[in-house]
């Protein structure tokens, strides 16, 4: 590449970078700005606030409860199945995994509207005696000897976002477990070390599976931690400092109307900020650890010598399985069942009555086809801005790191990571009120929803494409350079038709991540004409259901969300590279 | 330094920023009401901005859109305080024509700030044919009523079964044992019903014999006493209430024998079960308040003359007197009642002297009342 040229490239990359950074941090800044004007607060001043607040104190105390029990419940049901599918020869192994991963790319209205119907009067769960719906039998006694509030929402929530989040454990500490080789357990066990169970544990397992499992969790912390669908529709009567903040942006950011408000988004939204930052960066200093101790021997000999899965395995996996898909099962299922009330008796009836109504749509609510086709056009739009802003950045990342800037990388690779870190609630209220200001005729606009989006999925490529990029033989390309092809046939040959499958992977992540986004869409989709899929669930959800078929309706719109996202993933999953059990 | 430490001292030392924003000199001096220009382009299209409200069907805006040859879309916000909100944050160059939602105890907030413009409709015949009880509240050029009904508590029969529970007496009672977690209501920060109930209690405190205690004490003591307190009347009804059709539906809890609605909701119970209901209000002097919702012209508005037409549709006889069928509220109509049709009627209560707060009241003490609710139930 000719000197000139390459100064152009280097400059569009550095320019695109930029942007990116800038579209991160204008609407934050812009929001924090305009609340403090409007509050009449300094930040520092919101900070000590929110500590004083009873209010925000409340949503603080229950995000951190509901978050470490989501982690602690999530390793108890997430590493027994790591540990089985990490240790043995299974069949259909790549099926299983992909099946255990689903939940994670399910957008999180689905995922709520499955444990509504778990927890349902005719739920499988009120069927089997636990009733985490009115909390009568023993989870009222746990209730009343706990002296905690609506422990069956409690509970279903932390199930649930242990639900969300197995995948994580899965897919982190099973490749770790797999390539482990055998023959160190073997010679521990003839040491005094070794003998007892607790003593291989101490000793080899927590050490080497121990910083996947931390870096897993802190993860599932930061997901549990930002939840929103999930807490607004399993646990109404609590808030989490995101859906607190979330319920009050309606009115926040208005000059000398409800500033309590703008206090209250204010004050969450910066102390929240600290502490993601401080769980995103502990997980970006355990991930470093983690990839040390990767690989040791090949997967499908420390397989072979361990052997068949036991009947505990096998039961293990199943288990994990079913409660993988019935939560989606049941949403589908409860698409079709109508219920109905004569004289106080209820019977429910089987019909497509639901679908034909969602279908068609009315005033109230944008027709379900068009809400797909809705979603369908933020998720290719955002996956056009994503891949490309995605590639850019890995690219750089990767190039600082071959020619030495290891502390540049770093920080490309931080501005990456940001908008895990920011409220996509947050993120969405700062670009409202920037267009309110600036160009108020961008108001409406449809694509105003799709820069959130592009934000919010660009960490996800970058994740995707940075190893793969990383793991390219440069080789090939000084080969292309020798057979004198053109600049772009060299770039396809050794560089595109490498990474294809990366490419398709992170693609296929994005558009299912967009066509779930919730938290910035709710605050910015203002024209009802624009209403995505996720969207129309919430808007269902939330209309009084006098009227039988409001909730089958929802089901409805959750269900096709569902199989969306689904196929979407089964595509990825089958483009994979062979060999990559984990990440995403 | 480290990135992520500068990135924090960064935001924490932007508060000087803030001199910045010129427009918040701007929206905090007072300002005497002018109309303004559009705020958004006309390209024919009426724009409403509006929550769920039912009256608001298929057919009434398809027939709309025929006679008038309009395209009508809607901007759609969660309630009638996401209405306000929506105006008051888009002030600078609203986004919509029309407004629908707004009751009398947000009204006067939206007048006072000038988000609303006059009416031709006060001079049209059809005008003359609203009921007194719908124009109390207010009878301006900036709002017309077209639907209402009067806000109550709402109880379980089965619960209140005159033996083991009585039916009580005075708002005190709901402070008692019997009454321990039991109830359910919706907060006023976020739901009109809710925020017309606090309204309510205002008065009932200031005319019981009882001088030394006021509305915050009562609300103070049944937070103590257990009360359930939600974002809306749906999650209040639906969710908590065992009276109501709640049960029926998914996410029930049903902890709670006595919520906040309409008096004449045991009506609309009774009309979507085949005259069945074992849900009735609880009529005591004061404690409930009439509220009646209204449609405007939004000061913005860049189809003003679809506005107009669309306010004389929705206070057409065909469409009006159909309001406790299709939107579940009493008609603003001289002469118009509730149907007979499965006990609608029969179930309907009429309310025992509704509470009389004028709206400028309401205006001028309600961020008061806001505060101080907040701080009695906290």
């Amino acid at each position: 590449m000719g000197k000139g040229r390459s100064l152009i490239f280097n400059l569009a990359q550095w320019v695109i970078i930029t942007s990116f950074a800038l579209a991160i941090i204008l609407p934050l800044l812009y929001a924090i700005i305009r609340l403090e004007s409007v509050t009449g607060n300094s930040s520092l001043d919101s900070i000590i606030l929110f500590f004083e607040n009873p209010e925000t104190l409340d949503a603080l105390k229950f995000t951190m409860v509901e978050s470490l029990f989501s982690v602690i419940l999530t390793l108890i049901i997430g590493l027994p199945l790591a540990w089985q599918l990490g240790r043995y020869e299974w069949k259909h192994i790549p099926i299983i995994r992909s099946l255990l991963s689903i939940p994670f790319v399910m957008p999180a209205i689905v995922a709520a509207m499955g444990f509504l119907a778990l927890i349902d009067q005719d739920g499988p769960l009120q069927k089997i005696g636990i009733d985490l719906r009115s909390e009568s039998g023993f989870i009222g006694e746990i209730s009343s000897l706990t002296g905690f509030e609506n422990t069956g929402h409690f509970i279903a929530l932390i199930v649930a976002h242990a639900w969300f989040n197995i995948s994580l454990i899965v897919r982190m500490v099973e490749p770790t477990l797999s390539t482990m080789d055998p023959s160190w357990e073997e010679q521990l066990r003839l040491l005094p070390a070794g003998n007892s169970r607790l003593g291989r544990i101490r000793n080899i397992w927590l050490p080497f599976i121990g910083p996947a499992i931390a870096c897993a969790s802190a993860l599932c912390f930061v997901f549990s931690f930002t939840s929103f669908a999930l807490v607004k529709w399993l646990t109404p009567n609590n808030s989490t400092m995101e859906s607190l903040m979330a319920e009050s942006g309606g009115t926040a950011g208005i000059y000398n109307y409800r500033v309590d408000t703008s206090e209250i988004v204010l004050a969450i939204c910066l102390v929240q900020l600290i502490i993601l930052i401080t769980a995103l960066g502990f997980t970006s200093r355990l991930q470093r650890k983690h990839s040390l101790r990767h690989a040791m021997v090949s997967e499908s000999s420390a397989r072979n010598s361990r052997g068949k899965p036991t009947i505990l395995g096998r039961i293990t996996i199943l288990s994990g399985l079913i409660f993988t898909l019935l939560p989606l099962i049941l949403i589908t299922w409860s698409s079709f069942i109508v219920r109905t009330v004569e004289d106080g008796i209820v019977s429910n009836e089987f019909t497509l009555a639901a679908w034909e109504n969602v279908w068609a749509g009315d005033n109230s609510t944008i027709a379900l086809h068009e809400a797909l086709g809705n979603s369908l056009i933020y998720a290719l739009i955002t996956l056009v801005f994503s891949l490309t802003i995605g590639w850019v950045i890995a690219s750089t990342i990767n190039r600082l790191e071959l020619s030495g800037k290891v502390r540049m990388a770093k920080i490309v690779d931080l501005i990456s990571l940001a908008p895990l870190g920011i409220s996509a609630v947050m993120i969405g209220l700062g670009i409202l009120l920037g267009i309110l200001r600036w160009s108020p005729s961008l108001f409406n606009w449809f694509m105003v929803p799709v820069l959130p989006h592009v934000l919010l999925t660009t960490p996800f490529v970058v994740r995707v494409m940075l190893p793969a990029i990383r793991s390219l033989d440069n080789s090939f390309e000084e080969q292309a350079k020798m057979l004198g092809l053109s600049e772009f046939r060299i770039w396809i040959h050794s560089r595109l038709s490498f990474l294809l499958g990366p490419l398709a992977v992170a693609g296929s992540l994005t558009i299912a991540f967009s066509l779930g986004e919730f938290g910035a869409t709710w605050i910015l989709v203002r024209s009802g004409s624009w209403d995505t899929l996720s969207i129309l669930v919430d808007q269902l959800m939330s209309q009084p259901k006098f009227n039988p078929l409001i909730y089958p309706m929802a089901m409805a719109s959750a269900t096709i969300l569902m199989a969306l996202t689904f196929v979407l993933f089964l595509l990825a999953e089958k483009v994979r590279p062979s060999g990559e059990g984990s990440g995403f | 330094m480290n990135l992520k430490l500068f990135t924090l001292i960064g935001i924490l030392l932007c508060a000087p920023l803030s001199g910045c924003l010129d427009e918040s000199v701007a929206d905090n001096q007072e300002q005497e009401c002018v109309t303004l220009p559009a705020g958004h382009d006309d390209d024919g299209k009426l724009r409403i901005l509006t929550y769920d409200v039912l009256a608001l069907t298929d057919s009434m805006v398809e027939e709309f859109e025929s006679s008038s040859g309009m395209e009508v879309e809607f901007i759609k916000e969660s309630d009638a305080g996401g209405v306000l909100d929506q105006m008051m944050l888009t002030k600078s160059a609203q986004q919509a024509d029309l407004m629908i939602g707004l009751d009398n105890s947000y009204l006067k907030t939206a007048i006072d700030n000038c988000l609303l413009r006059e009416t031709l409709f006060t001079q049209s015949p059809q005008f003359e044919n609203i009921s007194t009880s719908a124009l109390k509240p207010y009878q301006g050029e900036l709002a017309i009523p077209f639907d209402q009904g009067t806000v109550c508590l709402n109880y379980d029969e089965n619960y209140v079964d005159g033996e083991n529970v009585t039916l009580p007496t005075s708002l005190w009672n709901l402070t008692e044992p019997q009454w321990n977690g039991k109830t359910a209501f919706p907060s006023p920060l976020s739901s009109s019903p809710g925020r017309a109930f606090m309204i309510a209690t205002i008065e009932y405190f200031e005319n019981d014999d009882d001088n030394q205690t006021d509305a915050f004490d009562w609300w103070s003591e049944m937070s103590d006493n257990g009360a359930t307190f939600t974002s809306g009347w749906t999650e209040a009804y639906e969710t908590h209430y065992t009276g109501g059709y709640g049960e029926y539906t998914v996410g029930y809890i049903g902890d709670s024998h006595l919520t906040v609605s309409y008096c004449h909701s045991p009506g609309v119970e009774a009309f979507y079960s085949s005259n069945w209901t074992h849900s009735t209000s609880l009529n005591l002097p004061k404690s409930s308040f009439h509220q009646v919702e209204y449609v405007g012209i939004i000061n913005g508005a860049a189809n003003v003359a679809g506005a107009e037409l669309f306010i004389e549709h929705l206070l057409s006889n065909g469409i009006n007197t159909l309001m406790p069928e299709n939107n579940l509220m009493y008609s603003v109509l001289e002469n118009s009642s509730l149907p007979e049709t499965d006990g609608f009627r029969f179930h309907a209560d009429i309310a025992n002297q509704p509470a009389e707060i004028p709206i400028s009241r309401i205006e001028m003490e309600m961020e008061q009342w806001l505060t101080n609710w907040k701080s009695a139930t906290q």
